[in-house]
């Protein structure tokens, strides 16, 4: 009887250990490959934005090293005109509404940047009337402006169309003209690489906030 | 002659007419563009179409369209007119048609309401307040 109960006992503790040989080493490689996508290896792209640094100047007229000032947090990033009327908007609006969830969930390591390439028209003032007709929270939201060629040369790094139509003059003397743009929004990693590219007006906005949680800190 | 045409035109605006329901207006400021949304709904069994809408609050007033591009680029074009098949909703949305507010006489407050006159090719005029608000 005694041995009957060695045996058992003995046989309890081989087969805790074959089970941590068998089990537990898979369990652990899948909890580690889980952790490696939580540091964003599962994101469809990882390039280099490769912009170079620039100074450009935010809705207060306050000059913002570009893209170094975001260097270390992950970046939300996309190009609008204030003339434009409907896609800029709802790309805004889009960018507000991520803002918004990602403060309930209290991730705070996200910025949003909204570049024209518009600049002539949209100087500080105009953009900081843009974000304040939208309540925009400037704690971590900023538009951008700059020099023309500068901003030239941004659009043709990050592969942004932005062709200017014709120019047409009201009545009152006020030159119209519209852009035929890209529609997008870029995500951007601490290091400064571009980890996915999402349409800016018309996105799924959890895709964007699940991109972001996989990012992680 | 011109009584009878006159009376005529009345006669032809007096019937059922395209309904303009939802109008919203999205925020801007005093010498900037917005624009009006709203959905057209022809209740009525006679086709129609929209060819003009005015308003007091902007420089011009125009009916656009957003479209996409090839090259994945969104632009926009001016439309003539939009036709309204009897029994139909044509929606103006946000990344489709919509009438484009270009150089705002003054700046468009949440909550505020802006009067437009739409006109139809069968139903004549039509006019309306749209609310503005956010998306």
């Amino acid at each position: 009887m005694l041995k009957i109960k060695l045996f058992i006992n003995n046989f309890a503790l081989n087969s805790k250990r074959i089970n941590c040989k068998v089990f537990y080493f898979p369990a652990l490689l899948i909890i580690i490959l889980l952790n490696l996508n939580g540091c964003g290896k599962d994101l469809p792209e990882n390039r280099p934005a490769g912009i170079e640094s620039v100074n450009l100047l935010n809705q207060d007229s306050t000059v913002v090293k570009f893209p170094d000032a975001f260097k270390g947090n992950i970046l939300l990033l996309t190009f609008i005109y204030t003339n434009c009327p409907d896609i800029c908007p709802m790309t805004t609006h889009n960018m507000q509404l991520i803002q918004e969830q990602l403060k309930k969930v209290d991730i705070t390591n996200v910025r949003f940047a909204e570049l024209s390439f518009d600049p002539l028209r949209d100087t500080p003032y105009i953009l900081k009337e843009f974000g304040d007709i939208r309540n925009i929270d400037y704690h971590n939201f900023t538009f951008l402006t700059g020099d023309a060629q500068v901003i030239k040369r941004i659009l043709n790094k990050m592969n942004i169309l932005a062709i200017p139509g014709d120019t047409s003059k009201t009545e009152s003397g006020k030159i119209v003209y519209f852009y035929t743009h890209t529609d997008r929004i870029t995500l951007i990693d601490k290091g400064g690489n571009i980890r996915n590219e999402y349409r800016g007006s018309k996105t799924d906005i959890q895709q964007i906030i699940n991109d972001i949680k996989t990012l992680g800190d | 002659m011109m009584l009878f045409l006159s009376l005529l035109a009345m006669l032809n605006s007096s019937g059922p007419k395209v309904k303009i329901e939802n109008a919203w207006v999205r925020p801007a400021n005093k010498g900037m563009n917005s624009a009006l949304y709203f959905n057209l709904n022809n209740v009525t069994s006679k086709a129609d179409a929209l060819y003009k809408v005015t308003s007091k609050i902007a420089e011009l007033v125009q009916i656009h369209s957003t479209v996409k591009n090839d090259d994945g680029t969104m632009g926009m074009k001016e439309i003539r007119q939009i036709a309204v098949p009897a029994n139909s909703i044509i929606k103006f949305e946000p990344g489709g048609y919509h009438i484009m507010l270009i150089n705002l006489k003054r700046k468009l407050k949440t909550n505020s309401k802006i009067e437009f006159t739409f006109y139809f090719k069968t139903g004549g005029k039509v006019k309306i307040k749209a609310v503005v608000k956010k998306e």
